[in-house]
């Protein structure tokens, strides 16, 4: 095989054994990689009702058939499971170097099974691979068990691993790699301590091959070159990075605050991307191969708080800001190091303290329970709060389940801003209708990454849309999944989809691979992907009444903004598209349309 | 008097958050970027429109927080009293 390694780790953690298989070819020509090869092997290997903390589960890390290559921004890869979050199919997204030294030790992807009995962590120099005992390490930060295995391995090793969050199976701990990186959502972490695994530690000296080196070449020149041109990409993304999102979407009136009260932000300013770059913002920084360089390194001096690391980013600017009603930039960026060190999905900690603020507020939670007062706005409430869901103790072990079970825990789902248990990004669904026919669709519940309409309904790329219309948005919707589902599964990252597009990545996995990927067949490979994971959810119990948003969001107007007035229609636009994905009414795919995708 | 309002790389590069600039009847938003740019030293009208007049593509500019292209694009028509924000190409995620 060219592009693809060719080859799998399969870990068994019960027996404490390592193997080397080939990997299947037919299923990688058929879902490429990354999210879409790893989602198949695990709807193979894994039932769909397995508890996913159980040893039955299986994590999977995979990268794709461009990772590791100078094609652009090669350098991510997935941690596929079942959600201990949502219940869902998961694939968790990540960049920086371990995904592409993953590559360079010579194999696809990392399959892990069963649960060890003491902790362990894997290490890999290229064909020399053994588990090793990791007690040691257990309780560590991740910054400090990633220093430790470098001491103890190898220096130049590239490491992935969970911090105390994962360990004590915080159910949205995530895996930190290159120390700042994560794959970040629906508890990946979590999965991955529940089987006792610490880290994977891996230097790999090998490269990556490909089956046409001169049509690759011509594809990454012409990649750069309109990337380069970009105005988004060649200057935009590096310059301020995510953080330029804060500004941008509170004036949308977009920017859901006070856990989804209202869409505009008063102190939005003082947690901007301006405001970051003025005061603790250092450099920026990229992952491999990528000239991009939105990663944010700062470090954080004061009399309050002190550290150094990278971020926040919008997301997180957003989920400990604006959702929580903080303004405190400094309370903001100590929570967000807190969550990196601890190893936990900023958007869901931000957005579980949101919705406990208004519990608290509403009288629902008693301050002798928090040990404090929890009002909106309160920085130092926050870090706190974060700390305490990161150790999964006190009132944080009802931060530690996420949102929607301690909503329900006070007898209030509904205030709980999520769909399928996942809590939404920094988007509001009210003022963007696209974005709430994607939160309400995603196979890993509400995310922006599965298809990011913002880009045509707010950025206006790759063409302005109205993102008051619901006309047309369901053939918006679909397609945006598609591709996603495409990129996440070469390997590459998101990003590149601003200034690159589907000929790009069709010529890019062409002449890695040798196969045949037109424009079209890379479509249907994403939409395949995206069938697939929904019927693994649909034998999972997540039916398709599940396609939905909490009640605020379909029925409290935004009080104020451009958009005053407005609630997610999702009435308009859910049946067109269950028809545009080819599904009956009911949401379930037909025999046909799985027929049509060798899913039958 | 309008407001005028800096965002993203445009701050960085101009070192200022707003203008205040007197209002003039039926000015479009054409003609308000050509006047901003002749008070200001330096260029940084590339950073929004191309050399053929045109937003770039991911220019955001809004009129009391509306996007213009939901208005009439460089055409709009900015009224006294009105908040006009410049974001020149930006995303994220």
């Amino acid at each position: 095989m060219k592009g693809w390694n060719g080859k799998l780790l399969r870990v068994d953690l019960s027996a404490g054994t390592c193997s080397v298989e080939a990997l299947n070819g037919q299923w990688a020509k058929e879902f490429l990689g990354g999210r879409g090869l790893a989602s198949k092997y695990l709807v193979e290997e894994v039932s769909p009702e397995t508890d996913p903390l159980s040893p039955d589960n299986k994590l999977i890390m995979a990268t794709g058939p461009l990772t590791g290559t100078y094609g652009a921004a090669n350098g991510r890869y997935m941690a596929v499971t079942k959600s201990p979050l949502t219940g869902t199919i998961a694939s968790s997204n990540s960049g920086g170097y371990f995904p592409s030294e993953l590559r360079y030790a010579g194999y696809d992807m990392i399959i892990f099974e069963g649960r060890s009995e003491h902790p362990v962590y894997l290490q890999i120099h290229n064909n020399k691979v053994q588990l090793v005992a990791a007690l040691h390490l257990w309780g560590k930060e991740t910054q400090e068990t990633e220093d430790a295995i470098l001491a103890e391995f190898h220096g130049d090793a590239k490491v992935a691993c969970i911090g105390p969050a994962g360990e004590r199976q915080v159910l949205f701990a995530n895996i930190i790699n290159d120390k700042h990186r994560a794959a970040g959502r629906s508890g990946v972490g979590a999965v991955m301590g529940s089987k006792n695994l610490k880290a994977v530690a891996v230097r790999g000296t090998g490269g990556v091959k490909v089956a046409d080196p001169k049509g690759y070449r011509d594809a990454a020149m012409e990649a750069y070159g309109m990337l380069r041109a970009n105005p988004v990409t060649g200057e935009g993304l590096g310059a301020l990075g995510t953080p330029v999102l804060v500004n941008i979407i509170n004036q949308a009136g977009s920017l859901p605050t006070r856990n989804s009260q209202t869409g505009t932000f008063e102190g939005a300013e003082a947690i901007s991307g301006e405001t970051l770059a003025a005061t603790y913002l250092r450099r920026n920084k990229s992952c491999m191969g990528c000239f991009i360089g939105c990663g944010r390194v700062t470090k954080l001096t004061g009399a309050r708080f002190e550290g150094d690391g990278e971020g926040p980013e919008y997301e997180t600017l957003w989920s400990l800001g604006a959702a929580c009603g903080v303004s405190d930039l400094a309370a903001v960026t100590k929570a967000n190091y807190i969550c990196n060190e601890y190893g936990m999905d900023t958007i869901t900690a931000g957005s579980t303290v949101a919705c406990a603020m208004e519990l608290f507020e509403k009288g629902l939670i008693k301050e002798e329970e928090i040990g404090m007062p929890l009002n909106f706005g309160d920085g130092d409430a926050l870090v706190k709060m974060v700390e305490l869901a990161g150790k999964n103790e006190g009132f944080g072990t009802k931060l530690a389940q996420g949102s929607y079970r301690l909503a329900e825990s006070y007898g209030v789902p509904e205030l709980s801003m999520t769909s399928k248990k996942l809590e939404f990004p920094a988007y509001d669904g009210r003022g963007l209708q696209g974005m709430a026919l994607q939160y309400a669709t995603s196979n890993r519940g509400a995310c922006h990454v599965r298809g990011y309409l913002v880009s045509p309904e707010i950025l206006g790329l790759p063409e302005k849309l109205d993102p008051a219309a619901t006309e047309g948005k369901a053939t918006w919707a679909k397609i945006f999944q598609d591709f996603t589902a495409v990129v996440d599964s070469s390997g590459t990252c998101l990003f590149t989809t601003f200034g690159i597009g589907v000929p790009q990545f069709a010529k890019f996995c062409t002449a890695a691979t040798g196969e045949d990927f037109k424009d079209e067949k890379l479509l249907e490979l994403g939409d395949r992907i995206y069938n697939l994971e929904r019927v693994f959810n649909l034998k999972a119990g997540i039916d398709p009444a599940q396609d939905t948003l909490p009640k605020r969001l379909l029925s409290e107007p935004l009080p104020e903004g451009p958009y005053k007035g407005a609630v997610a229609q999702l009435d308009k636009m859910l049946p067109e598209y269950y028809q545009v994905r080819g599904w009956g009414d009911d949401g379930v795919p037909t025999e046909e349309k799985l027929a049509t995708l060798g899913l039958g | 008097m309008l407001q005028v309002q800096f965002y993203s790389l445009l701050r960085l590069l101009l070192k200022q958050e707003k203008l205040e600039l007197p209002a003039v009847a039926e000015e479009t938003v054409e003609q308000l970027l050509s006047r901003v740019q002749q008070q200001i030293a330096t260029p940084f009208l590339q950073k929004l429109i191309d050399c053929d007049g045109q937003l770039h593509a991911g220019t955001i500019i809004l009129i009391n927080r509306q996007n213009i292209h939901h208005l009439d694009g460089l055409q709009s028509r900015v009224l006294d009293g009105d908040v006009i924000a410049f974001f020149p190409p930006g995303a994220g995620g």
